[in-house]
């Protein structure tokens, strides 16, 4: 039996740009949806053509082309949507807008040192425009790939909108990721230009990272240009690069709108990455329309995020929700950066924040809800946070009891818990001001997405189980870098289920039209709302004398920060013990060479992994029994009696 | 309850959890150390060593007592536990 988060406010659902949207699409279409969002999706979803354009148009984006044909192709795999519209990414964050005075903040950057720096839309055009000048004078053209080894700082936002500015693709990671991992990312790319940060400020300590920078430098020999975005000197980097600050770069006379040229709707924006259980990271490249129409949608119709808004993401720039936070330019909101610990010097830091700074839309997770509760900490006690208006939380499941803290501790607002992710770029679901929030619930599905779920009689409209996308949708990736033959992408996600986008999410989609995601149904893993690949594991112990095997799995544990926790089973080599000392060392070294989320909670040796016929290791089996849940297709397996061991070494939480 | 097995605990939980063999030379046997200053705990581990340190020590801490003078070094640490009426190692 579902509860209400909150009473519903129908006179906020009246107000806000769905229903506006809603209106529209009824006086373009003939049809009555009288607000009902179920209506209006399921047109949405049967008629992809008419919404895609009308949306389009809806939300005023400047484009050149035509707007005609909507989507050519085969399907959801292979068709194109808007092959004959070109538009520049930087253009639609920062062209002026009507309803926004160039005075207002586009970005406001505050620090755990204290530090406050607004910046309005006007200024950050202006620098935007002069460092694409600069990057041009270097030589950087459309189709080049600029990456950073940064922090979310208003300088990164800067490089990256010159990037895209130019045409160039963009991919970032944050400092807290160890170079072994930045190069295994990075090096795939061959990237031209790499900015970075030199310091990392966390938790009132000022750490370094030049060595970690050169390594990376030295591993990336495409490099033609390092610009530093902040920090002390990097000194020698050992190669024969040109080296610069940003602040350099500004010198140059600004480009205009004019000068910069307008790319197809399908040009690579960004590359984002997913680690699987075999191989290198996975690069996805998205589309610059791509990206910019779901994000518009998801933050003015899902979101209602208007012009003037302040939105607060707590994100790093190696996760999705940074591009999903900087798209919110478009509409002309101003993004709150903030750059530290979240608790630094308390765990109430970042709580005042966005009090002082009237933030309108806080993003965050179930990790940072679990550590004020936990603290014991009544965010309502700090201040009133007048202007909130929302609640928006990813990264891992919020629980219901977590709804009721946020409503009795914080505010009383409505919850959005979103869930999509790298490969989407965006959100399968959301929030949604036309509809009631449930406890533990997502909203709705996002609009224009035709979500299903692969249940044991089939492909339906509502039940639980495997998440698919039955209709086209732009945000799709439009390839996996280093795939010319398409052979990676269709294997990611249609081959499991033809003619489908499966998106490896086990979800539970209700007759209401709310929605709930349960966890993975592959072997990656979200731990503290990082998702973890367990071959980044692997790369690691395996190369440690004395370990023959290994299998991470994900375990629910209530008690962890994000609800889950890794588990490291082990096969040893022959008289290897895993003692504390070799436990301890195992710990070390994927701290090192991946990162500390990468840590595994337990660590045991067994004498086997389950293993699929063919010899694949099933890290679903081990996932199921660790959890308490009886594996599904045993047949399947070459050893299933291992699983016992493993439900006896590791027994399920709670 | 001696305070020498709670640091011994706390120093070993630290090893498990975030610095892997490194905690005693961190700390540097100055166990008057900020945790917090010195980077060796942020908040989030807090929450999790005060769960740790109410399970292994069969307590329950009051919220309203988690503030630095209670927890931000070893010695604080260790002469908190040792003051709470019935902490014992659970079997």
């Amino acid at each position: 039996m579902k509860t209400l988060h909150l009473p519903f406010d129908g006179g906020l659902a009246a107000r806000s740009q769905m229903a506006e949207f809603c209106t529209g699409a009824e006086r373009l279409t003939g049809q009555a949806f009288q607000g009902d969002y179920l209506r209006l999706h399921r047109w949405a979803c049967e008629d992809i053509q008419t919404f895609w354009k009308f949306f389009l148009e809806w939300t005023g984006v400047p484009f050149s082309g035509s707007s005609l044909p909507v989507f050519e192709g085969q399907g959801i795999e292979d068709g194109r949507f808007f092959p004959n519209l070109r538009l520049n990414y930087a253009e639609c964050l920062l062209r002026p807008l009507p309803d926004v005075a160039d005075e207002l903040p586009a970005v406001v950057y505050r620090s755990e040192r204290g530090e406050r720096e607004p910046m309005d839309r006007a200024t950050l055009r202006q620098r935007v425009l002069a460092i694409a000048a600069s990057l041009r004078k270097y030589g950087v053209a459309a189709g080049d790939r600029v990456v950073a080894f940064a922090r979310n700082t208003p300088e990164t936002i800067q490089a990256c909108l010159a990037s895209a500015a130019l045409g160039a693709t963009w991919s970032s990671v944050g400092l807290d990721l160890a170079p072994a991992g930045v190069l295994s990312r990075f090096q795939q790319l061959e990237p031209v230009v790499l900015f970075a940060h030199t310091e990392l400020p966390n938790h009132g300590v000022c750490r370094p990272v030049n060595e970690q920078l050169r390594e990376i430098v030295a591993g990336l020999p495409s490099l033609r240009l390092l610009v530093l975005l902040g920090g002390p000197e990097v000194g020698d980097v050992g190669r024969d690069i040109e080296v610069v600050r940003l602040e350099s770069l500004l010198s140059t006379e600004p480009l205009s709108f004019d000068e910069l040229e307008r790319f197809p709707f399908d040009h690579p924006l960004f590359v984002l990455f997913s680690s699987g259980t075999t191989g290198p990271p996975k690069c996805i490249v998205h589309g610059a329309g791509g990206t910019l129409l779901e994000h518009l949608k998801e933050h003015r119709l899902h979101s209602d995020l208007r012009p003037g808004e302040r939105l607060y993401f707590h994100t790093s720039c190696g996760w999705m929700m940074w591009n999903w936070q900087l798209t919110a330019l478009a509409s002309g909101v101003s993004i709150l950066l903030y750059d530290g610990s979240v608790s630094y010097p308390d765990a109430t830091a970042l709580l005042k924040i966005l009090n002082q700074e009237r933030v309108n839309v806080f993003g965050t997770s179930p990790a940072y809800i679990q550590l004020l509760r936990e603290s014991g900490i009544e965010p309502r006690s700090l201040g009133a946070f007048f202007d909130l208006r929302a609640i928006q939380s990813t990264g891992s499941i919020l629980y219901e009891k977590q709804f009721d803290w946020i409503r009795d501790f914080f505010k009383a607002v409505p919850v959005h818990s979103i869930s999509g992710g790298s490969d989407i770029i965006g959100c399968f679901v959301l929030g949604n001001p036309l509809l009631p929030v449930y406890r533990g619930d997502s909203q709705s599905v996002s609009l224009g997405l035709d979500v299903r779920v692969l249940t044991d009689t089939g492909v339906e409209r509502t039940g639980t189980g495997e998440l698919l996308c039955a209709k086209p949708f732009p945000s799709r990736p439009v390839f996996i870098w280093g795939d010319p033959n398409r052979t990676r992408f269709h294997d990611s996600y249609f081959a499991e289920n033809p003619g489908f986008w499966t998106h490896g999410d086990l979800v539970e989609l209700a007759e209401l039209g709310s929605a709930r995601v349960l966890g993975r149904s592959d072997g990656t893993m979200k731990i503290h709302g990082v998702r973890i690949g367990p071959a980044e594991i692997y790369v690691v112990v395996l190369g440690i004398p004395g370990i023959r095997e290994a299998m991470a799995v994900e375990q629910e544990d209530q008690r962890e920060p994000g609800g889950r926790r890794i588990v490291l089973l082990l096969v040893l080599a022959a008289g290897k013990v895993l003692d504390r000392e070799f436990t301890l060392r195992i710990k070390r070294e994927i701290s090192k060479k991946a990162s500390s989320v990468h840590v595994p909670s337990v660590i045991v040796a067994v004498s086997e992994l389950p293993q699929t016929h063919n010899g694949k290791y099933s890290e679903r089996a081990a996932k199921d029994v660790v959890n308490g849940k009886k594996p599904k297709n045993l047949l399947a397996l070459r050893n299933p009696s291992c699983l016992e061991e493993i439900a006896r070494l590791v027994p399920p939480t709670g | 309850m001696d305070e020498q097995t709670v640091k011994r605990v706390v120093t070993e939980w630290l090893d498990d959890n975030y610095h892997f063999g490194d905690a005693a030379t961190l700390i540097g046997g100055d166990e008057d150390k900020s945790f917090l200053q010195s980077g060796i705990l942020d908040s989030l581990g807090f929450v999790k060593l005060i769960l740790h340190i109410e399970q292994t020590f069969s307590v329950e801490i009051d919220r309203k007592n988690i503030v630095p003078a209670n927890f931000d070094s070893l010695q604080r640490i260790a002469a908190y536990v040792c003051s709470l009426p019935g902490a014992r190692l659970s079997p």
